[in-house]
C-alpha cells in the first residue's frame, strides 16, 4: 500500500524547469526505498495531480521556483505555506494548480497528513538548455532534504551499493555521476 | 469611449493565456487573446532521431501528454509509409479515447461548471428535494439523499471556515447565475463525484500506457505491449477485464451523469445558445483508425465554411491531401519574424518579441490558417461535422440531447443553435457520449483480435537516407492537433506542431481576421463589467490549454528553512 509520494514536478524540456524530474531520477537510482515509497517524474500535471495524492499519508514535491533568490537556493514550503496563496483566476484552466489540488483535497478530506515542497530557484528557462550549474549543485541538498523529512516520518531506505544509470534520456549533458550528499 | 478589461491572471511564469476586452454599453466591443509565454520547443527536435521524438513531444503540455506522443508517432509513420499493425490501433484508439474521456470530464466539472454553478447557493438547498429532482433526470444510482447531504456539508465546512479555499475565486452571488439552490447542489455533488471517474479512465490509460502521466508504450511502427493471455503483467485476459470493468464505469458516468448535467445548464440558460458563436467555420480529422492502414475510422473528419452545413466537404483520411496542402501560419501578429505565412513543413519559429501592442504583434501564438481563413476545432466542430455528413453516432447523441433539453426546460435547440457557447459545451457532451460507446466497441475490438490468435503489435520503420515529409494528426480532446515532419538523413530536419488551442487561440492574421476566442467574444453582454463572468464562460466553452511552456512554483509563500549554496 503506498504512504509516501516523492513527486518532482517540471518540463524537463525547459531548462531549469526540469530540475524536480531530475532531482527524483537521481533519487531513485541512488537509493533503494520501502515498498510504500512511490517515487514519480510527475512533469507538469496541472490539477492531474489531485488523483495523484488520494490516499497518501505523506506527500514530498521538488519542483522549481521562481523567486527573487539566487539560482540554486533551496527552500521548504510546508502545506500552510502552499495554502496560503488564493488562487488565480483560471483564465487558462490547465495552469498549475498545486495550491488548487490541496485545496481541492482539503475539501474532500482527502489532504495527506504531511506536504513539503523543496523548492529550487532557477534561472534559465529555456528550450533545450541543461540546468544552470548552480541549480545542478543544489540536486544533492535536495535529496538530503527529502530523505531527512522521510527519516522524520520513519519511513526506510538504503543507499545502492552500485547505483543504477539514472536515465535522464532529455539531456544531451552527460551525466556526471552521483551527487555526494553532506549527510 | 470603451473601457479595457486585461484578464491577466499574472502569478505565476508559466504561459498562460491573457485576454483583452474592450467594453462599451455594457457588451464587449473588442477582444484580444494572447498567450504570455514563448513556445520554441520544436527546435529541440532538430538533428533527433524521428524514432525518438515522442518522448520529447510528450513534454509539450503536462495535461495532454498522451496527444502529443501519438501525433509525433503518426507523423513519423506518415513519413515512412508505415502500415500499424491492428493490435497497435485498437490500443492506441482505447488509450485516446481513455484519455478524451477523462479530458471532458475534468474540463465540465474541475474547469467551467463553476461558471454555472453558484457555489455559495448550496448551503440553503434540500437534499430531500435535490434526489428527488435528480430522480427524475437520470437513473444514475448516486443521487441519493445522503450522498448530496453529504456533498452540502463539505460546502458548507468550507463557508462556514470564513475561508473558501478552492472556491475563493468565483463570481459568487453574480447576477447571470441562475441555477436553483437544489439544481447547484446536485452539479455540485457531481463534481465531488467526477474527480472519482476521472480518475478511473486515467487509469485505463495507465494500465495500457504502463505509466501516467507520460505514457511508454508507444513505438513508432506500433506499440511495445505485450500480449499473453494468461499472464496478469502482460495484456492478457485479466488486464483485459480490468480495463472492462473501469470503463463500464466511466462510460455509466459519462451517459448518466455528465450528459444530463450539460442538458440541465443548457436548459436553464438558454439565452447562451445565442451568445458566444463567433468563427463559423470548422475543421475536425478523422480519428480512430479501424484497419492497418488507415483506410476507414470511427470518426469523421472535414471542413465547414461560414456556417453552411449543406456545403460541408470530408477528408477522406487523417491525412488527407487536402488538409496537407490548405495549412499555413501566419505570425504578423505574434511575437516571430517573417513576413509572410508558412506551411508547417517549411515552418520557421524564430522569436522577435516586442511586448504587447494590440495593432501589432500581441501573443506568443501563432495564427494558423485553413486555405487562408481561421478555422474553430474541438468537440463543436467534430459535432457540426459528423452531423452534417449524417454520420449515425454523432446524430444519434445530437438528437438525443435536443430531446433532453426539451424534455427539461421546454426549449428546442437546432443544430444551428450550436454555434454558441452552450454548444461547444453540449457538442463536447455529445462527443463524450459517442467515444464512452467506441471505448467498448475497440475493446471488444482488441479482445476478439487477440482471441483470434494475433498477437502482432509493431511492425519495424525503415528510415530512407533521401528527405521525407509526414504529418501525423489526431483529433484531440481540444480539437486537431498535427505534428509535421521533415527527415533527412535519417534525422529530423524540420518539426512543428500546429496545436488545437493555437487554432482557437490564435491572434488576427494578415487580413486582420480574428481568431476563435477573440471573435466569439464580440457583443457579448456583460451584466458587470468588473465581473466578467460572461467572459470566463465563453473563453472557458473552448477548454483553452496554455499550459504547454514553462512553469514553476511562484515562491510568495514563507520560506521555513534556506540553505544556501556555496
Amino acid at each position: 500500500m503506498r504512504q509516501a509520494l516523492i513527486g518532482g514536478i517540471g518540463n524537463v524540456l525547459l531548462g531549469d524547469d526540469g530540475v524536480g524530474p531530475y532531482v527524483v531520477k537521481i533519487l531513485e537510482s541512488t537509493y533503494a526505498f520501502e515498498e510504500s515509497v512511490e517515487i514519480i517524474d510527475l512533469g507538469t500535471p496541472a490539477l492531474d495531480l489531485t488523483h495523484q495524492i488520494v490516499g497518501l499519508q505523506s506527500l514530498i514535491l521538488v519542483d522549481a521556483v521562481a523567486s527573487n533568490d539566487p539560482a540554486g537556493t533551496l527552500a521548504l514550503y510546508t502545506k500552510e505555506d502552499i495554502l496560503r496563496d488564493t488562487p488565480a483566476q483560471r483564465l487558462d484552466p490547465h495552469s498549475p494548480a498545486l495550491a488548487e489540488c490541496l485545496m481541492t483535497a482539503s475539501m474532500l478530506g482527502t489532504m495527506p497528513q504531511h506536504v513539503l515542497l523543496v523548492g529550487i530557484a532557477g534561472k534559465c528557462y529555456e528550450p533545450g538548455h541543461p540546468l544552470s550549474a548552480a541549480v545542478r549543485h543544489s540536486v544533492g541538498p535536495a535529496i538530503d532534504a527529502i530523505l531527512q523529512e522521510l527519516r522524520r516520518l520513519g519511513f526506510t531506505f538504503q543507499k545502492k551499493a552500485f547505483p543504477d544509470e539514472p536515465g535522464i534520456w532529455w539531456s544531451d549533458h552527460e551525466y556526471s555521476g552521483p551527487v555526494e550528499t553532506v549527510r | 469611449m470603451a473601457k479595457r478589461i486585461t484578464i491577466d491572471p499574472i502569478t505565476r511564469i508559466e504561459g498562460h493565456l491573457r485576454i483583452d476586452v474592450e467594453v462599451e454599453n455594457n457588451a464587449v466591443s473588442n477582444a484580444w487573446a494572447s498567450c504570455t509565454m514563448w513556445r520554441g520547443i520544436e527546435k529541440i527536435l532538430r538533428g533527433r532521431d524521428p524514432r525518438d521524438a515522442w518522448l520529447f513531444t510528450q513534454r509539450f503540455c503536462g495535461v495532454c501528454t498522451t496527444v502529443h506522443a501519438m501525433a509525433s508517432v503518426r507523423s513519423v509513420e506518415d513519413a515512412l509509409k508505415l502500415e500499424i499493425p491492428l493490435n497497435a490501433q485498437y490500443i492506441r484508439n482505447l488509450i485516446l479515447i481513455a484519455h478524451a474521456l477523462h479530458d471532458h470530464i475534468v474540463h465540465f466539472y474541475q474547469l467551467s461548471a463553476l461558471d454555472w454553478v453558484d457555489v455559495l447557493q448550496i448551503p440553503k438547498a434540500d437534499a430531500a428535494a435535490t434526489s428527488k429532482l435528480a430522480e427524475t433526470l437520470s437513473p444514475w444510482t448516486r443521487n441519493s439523499r445522503n450522498e448530496l447531504k453529504a456533498a452540502q456539508d463539505r460546502v458548507n465546512a468550507v463557508a462556514s471556515s470564513g475561508q473558501l479555499g478552492i472556491f475563493a475565486n468565483g463570481y459568487w452571488g453574480h447576477p447571470a447565475m441562475r441555477l436553483s439552490p437544489d439544481v447547484n447542489l446536485l452539479a455540485f455533488s457531481h463534481y465531488v463525484q467526477a474527480l472519482e471517474y476521472q480518475r478511473k479512465a486515467l487509469q485505463v490509460v495507465g494500465i495500457l500506457g504502463s505509466k501516467t502521466p507520460h505514457i511508454q508504450n508507444l513505438t513508432v511502427g506500433g506499440v511495445a505491449n505485450a500480449i499473453d493471455l494468461d499472464s496478469t503483467s502482460a495484456l492478457g485476459m485479466s488486464q483485459l477485464a480490468m480495463i472492462g470493468t473501469l470503463l463500464q464505469q466511466v462510460v455509466d458516468f459519462v451517459q448518466q451523469v455528465y450528459f444530463v448535467d450539460v442538458c440541465a445548464v443548457a436548459a436553464m440558460y438558454p439565452e447562451w445558445f445565442k451568445i458566444g458563436s463567433g468563427v463559423r467555420n470548422y475543421l475536425a480529422v478523422p480519428d480512430l483508425p479501424l484497419d492497418s492502414r488507415g483506410s476507414s475510422y470511427d470518426l469523421p473528419g472535414g471542413y465547414i465554411r461560414d456556417g453552411d452545413l449543406a456545403g460541408v466537404k470530408t477528408f477522406q483520411t487523417a491525412s488527407d491531401p487536402i488538409f496537407r496542402q490548405s495549412v499555413s501560419e501566419d505570425v504578423m501578429h505574434a511575437y516571430y519574424q517573417g513576413e509572410k505565412p508558412l506551411h508547417p513543413w517549411a515552418g520557421e519559429t524564430e522569436p522577435a518579441f516586442t511586448g504587447w501592442n494590440g495593432d501589432e504583434k500581441y501573443s506568443w501564438v501563432k495564427a494558423p490558417r485553413f486555405n487562408g481563413e481561421p478555422m474553430q476545432v474541438g468537440p463543436l466542430a467534430q459535432v457540426l461535422i459528423g452531423y452534417a455528413q449524417g454520420h449515425p453516432l454523432t446524430r444519434k447523441y445530437t438528437d438525443m440531447a435536443i430531446e433532453k433539453i426539451a424534455a427539461i426546460g421546454g426549449v428546442r435547440a437546432t443544430p444551428a443553435a450550436l454555434h454558441s457557447t452552450l454548444g461547444r459545451h453540449a457538442a463536447r457532451a455529445i462527443r463524450a457520449c459517442m467515444l464512452a460507446e467506441l471505448a467498448q466497441k475497440h475493446l471488444q475490438l482488441l479482445t476478439d483480435n487477440i482471441a483470434k490468435g494475433d498477437y502482432t503489435v509493431h511492425n519495424q520503420p525503415v528510415l530512407p537516407s533521401h528527405e521525407v515529409e509526414g504529418v501525423g494528426t489526431h483529433e484531440a480532446p481540444r480539437g486537431t492537433l498535427s505534428h509535421w515532419v521533415v527527415i533527412k538523413d535519417e534525422k529530423i530536419k524540420n518539426y512543428q506542431a500546429v496545436v488545437p488551442s493555437t487554432w482557437n487561440a490564435s491572434p488576427r492574421d494578415k487580413n486582420g481576421a480574428h481568431g476563435p476566442y477573440e471573435a466569439s467574444l464580440l457583443h457579448t453582454p456583460l451584466a458587470r463589467p468588473e465581473e466578467p463572468l460572461e467572459v470566463l464562460r465563453t473563453v472557458h466553452s473552448f477548454d483553452p490549454c496554455m499550459a504547454c511552456a514553462c512553469h514553476a512554483f511562484d515562491a510568495s509563500g514563507r520560506k521555513i528553512g534556506v540553505a544556501k549554496i556555496l
